[in-house]
């Protein structure tokens, strides 16, 4: 599929289109055999296959679902850091065997990378991409982790100091992203789940962000999250913090946590003045717990008191990764359901009978759920 | 027959010695009806004198090869050895004892019934010595009134490591300096939460708030004020004890009685809160199975509590009820409690003392017989509510022989505890741990009777598998506060 394709795609977009973050759930049996290539126990060409196999069964639950706009389920990558750090030019991996495929490499930098080619891609992240699109028929939204969250996971030994290796690597992304544009992509989103544990930091971060995006013309997402690395927060805080200086961030949406925190962080995003876009979260991705579709309908309800429907996406906290199958599919289902009566409220028609698939996990209530429903 | 002799140090320079002592042994075998071909000869070194086995014991292993879910024939993988009897012999007691004779017996016991069964057979973690222990636990003052003896006079030294004040200073300073990095950085929450799982008598709980206090004097960063501590117990008299032990700080203190397995029950809303989860001495108390791993099949070890026939008899007859009438009193002890019973059976008790006697003569007679089942799938067993099976492959993937525990209470309790931890908590456990998985295929690591409760040693490897799954750097030390003794404190923290 074409950017011309995708762009058409984007434009026949559903009011509050359903969309995810990123990751889809890693089987405990893909985790085995992921394990087993780091262990020297299965050949590259198997991964692959397995990798390209698995997106496609992730492309088809999200089409069942009901998801407007899919991802490739980001399971090529072991982590939100190695897919990109081992393949840039430039940074050092001493020790490529893993105990265990989640694991992060020990990265370093030290000399200056080599200014990327433009256009060049040098991580080949628009093969994934193509690959994707040949895939589904459904608009599809490509994530990677932004420069600040990666170079929190590299020894700098080649810049004089932090800042000037965020920028680095952000100049890297930024020929990946035109790869990227190049090969079709229109909606590509910068994923920064470190930031939130160095809010002084946010300015850099944001200067970087603007350096990836530079001259890439596509419809931009920022996800900035509290951390989900093995199903749990990596910090706690207030989104506060992104403001004022997320305001100067060329983006066009927003994407944030918000279910598993509760909604109080949300009218900051007034507060401030942010009037682009915002990726609503209503599916808490750190709890087995599945959400009914009123409860995701109130959400989403709420934020309609401060984003208007035109600037509301609904998707999940963050990634589904560290759900099973059956119930990431279980809460895709029910945020889709949920979204799909508010629609039918603000379009005044009927709510669909059916949503999606079958969903393989019931859906469950508990009474803090029933009392915010 | 494949001899497996556990090479504990009791042993070394004398070998030989034992080896020919268990020549009576197969001898015995010899004499039945067994296949030589197909037994195992396991000796252990039981170093527990008050334990659940006898000097000679029989294990079945079991062979049938079972069903998938959906009713694909189990895989057996070539290779694997298909012994069918596992004869263990307690090498602490084999000086001077008739084993040729024990053995015969032990083999005819089980044709003949010799044995009076408290219950079926069962995997390990839900067999009756766990309501044994719940029952001690529950009426430990009537336990300890009996013997005259307190819990924890029995322990080594006579004190727990638990009321060691430098190890509580430790762990404020460890708390302290991760709330002034917070502080700095605008992170730290206003409400400070401290949760201990297993409070007992609240020893350890006044010697931590007590130096709490101090410290927080000299650091002066009123850190007192905001803290939270949550004393969590299985009985809610414990809690009541406990509360009166830290009176000065009950302005600081919740009290919460819940199951120590599953803490988020009733801590959910501390979820991500806590900067210390503390335990001492709970996880190894807690129910567990075993599994083992022999000549290339994976099983799990039943087992099934049990009465030596003739000490049964001797048990009735004073109570005027016979052998085979006793595991439904031992069940009514067990749901009752002796208080109550001595109310409910006032023929048989004269009041509760008589019952606790009988108690602890019952759980003094105690053994467990076992036997091996096979597993039909690593995933199709599961080890807690959240852990698969499969957390078991790592340590056996090496396809030698080795038995261990799997801990499931404690592992249950263990995972559900990490869900509490702040991202800049810590879980710091006090317990015996094994901390090699070839420490298995040494020294026998129980169970074990411990007055009324059961002891068993922690598979550290395990839980430090589980727990780096689930992102967290799981470390075992010597406890560092005291010159010698088995306890080991395990911490764990988010690794990332």
């Amino acid at each position: 599929m074409g950017a011309a394709e995708q762009a058409e795609l984007l434009g026949r977009l559903p009011p509050l289109p359903t969309t995810v973050v990123g990751s889809h759930p890693v089987p405990e049996w893909m985790e085995r055999l992921k394990t087993d290539y780091y262990r020297g126990r299965m050949s590259h060409a198997h991964l692959l296959d397995l990798h390209e196999t698995a997106i496609k069964a992730a492309l088809r639950d999200q089409e069942l679902a009901g998801i407007d706009i899919v991802s490739d389920g980001e399971l090529r990558r072991d982590n939100d850091i190695d897919h990109f750090l081992g393949r840039m030019p430039g940074v050092d991996i001493p020790r490529t065997s893993k105990d265990f495929y989640y694991d992060y490499y020990e990265a370093a930098v030290t000399a200056p990378l080599p200014a990327p080619e433009r256009d060049g891609g040098p991580l080949g992240l628009a093969d994934d991409f193509a690959f994707t699109t040949g895939q589904t028929a459904h608009p599809v939204k490509f994530s990677f982790t932004g420069p600040f969250s990666l170079s929190r996971r590299v020894r700098n030994e080649a810049y004089p100091d932090s800042r000037e290796l965020v920028l680095a690597i952000a100049r890297t992304l930024n020929a990946e992203a035109r790869a990227l544009a190049g090969r079709g992509a229109r909606l590509l989103q910068i994923d920064e789940p470190f930031l939130a544990g160095y809010p002084d930091q946010v300015r850099t971060a944001v200067e970087a962000v603007n350096v990836v995006t530079e001259g890439v013309d596509v419809a931009w997402a920022l996800h900035v999250c509290y951390g989900n690395r093995h199903a749990r927060p990596s910090w706690e805080g207030h989104y506060d913090f992104l403001f004022p200086a997320v305001l100067d961030a060329r983006v066009d949406q927003l994407v944030l946590e918000f279910a598993r925190k509760g909604y109080a962080d949300l009218p900051a995003i007034g507060k401030f003045g942010w009037d682009r876009a915002v990726g609503l979260g209503v599916i808490d991705v750190k709890s087995a717990e599945v959400e009914s579709p009123a409860l995701v309908a109130a959400r989403v309800r709420g934020a309609l008191d401060l984003v208007p429907a035109d600037r509301l996406f609904v998707n999940p906290d963050c990634g589904l990764r560290n759900l099973t199958g059956a119930t990431a599919r279980a809460k895709l289902a029910a945020m889709v359901a949920g979204t799909a009566l508010v629609r039918s409220e603000l379009t005044g028609t009927a709510p669909p009978i059916t949503v999606g698939g079958a969903p393989t996990a019931q859906p469950s209530r508990s009474p803090r759920e029933e009392s915010e429903s | 027959m494949l001899v497996d002799l556990r090479p504990h140090s009791r042993l070394n320079g004398k070998p030989l010695e034992f080896l020919t002592s268990l020549a009576a042994v197969v001898e015995a075998l010899e004499e039945g009806a067994e296949d030589l071909g197909k037994v195992r000869l396991v000796c252990d070194w039981v170093q527990y004198k008050s334990n659940f086995r006898e000097v000679v014991d029989v294990r079945r292993i079991l062979s049938r090869p079972g069903r998938q879910p959906g009713g694909d024939p189990v895989v057996v993988p070539l290779g694997t050895r298909d012994d069918a009897l596992e004869v263990a012999v307690d090498l602490r007691r084999t000086a001077g004892a008739p084993l040729r004779e024990l053995t015969g017996a032990v083999l005819r016991d089980r044709a003949e019934g010799a044995r009076v069964p408290l219950e079926d057979w069962g995997p390990g973690s839900r067999g009756c010595i766990w309501d044994f222990n719940a029952r001690y636990w529950k009426d430990l003052d009537l336990w300890e009134k009996s013997t005259g003896r307190g819990y924890e006079q029995a322990l080594p030294g006579g004190v727990s490591d638990a009321r060691n004040r430098d190890a509580a200073r430790d762990l404020i300073s460890g708390l302290f300096e991760v709330w002034d990095g917070l502080a700095a950085a605008g992170a730290l929450p206003e409400e400070l939460y401290v949760v201990e799982l297993g409070v007992g008598n609240g020893g350890q709980a006044k010697v931590f708030l007590d130096e709490f206090r101090a410290l927080d004097l000299t650091h002066g960063r009123d850190y007192y004020r905001r803290l939270h501590y949550m004393m969590c117990d299985y009985s809610q008299h414990v809690l009541d004890l406990a509360r009166e032990a830290v009176a000065e700080h009950l302005p600081h203190i919740s009290s919460f009685a819940l199951d120590a397995v599953s803490p988020c029950t009733s801590l959910g809303f501390l979820k991500y809160k806590v900067f210390l989860v503390y335990i001492s001495n709970v996880y190894d108390n807690l129910p567990t199975d075993e599994v083992a791993q022999l000549g290339g099949r994976t099983y799990r070890v039943e087992t099934r509590a049990y009465l030596d026939a003739a000490t049964a008899a001797v048990l009735a007859g004073p109570l005027g009820t016979t052998a085979a009438e006793l595991p439904a009193l031992v069940g009514r002890l067990l749901r009752l409690g002796p208080a109550l019973l001595a109310e409910a059976a006032p023929d048989r008790f004269a009041d509760v003392d008589a019952a606790v006697v009988f108690w602890r003569e019952v759980w003094d007679a105690l053994k467990l017989e076992e036997r091996y089942v096979p597993l039909a799938g690593l995933d199709l067993y599961r080890l807690a509510p959240s852990v698969s099976g499969e957390a078991l492959r790592p340590l056996l993937e090496s396809g030698a022989d080795i038995r261990m525990h799997v801990n499931n209470g404690a592992l249950a309790s263990f995972v559900d505890s990490l869900r509490l931890l702040h991202p800049y908590g810590r879980l710091v456990c006090h317990d015996l741990f094994v901390t090699d998985v070839h420490a298995y295929r040494s020294d026998f690591r129980g169970p074990g009777k411990y007055e009324g409760s059961v002891v068993n040693w922690l598979n550290g490897p395990l839980l430090a598998h589980v727990g780096r799954r689930d992102g967290f750097d799981v470390h075992c030390a010597p406890f560092a506060h005291r010159g010698a003794g088995n306890i080991v404190t395990m911490t764990a923290q988010v690794r990332d």
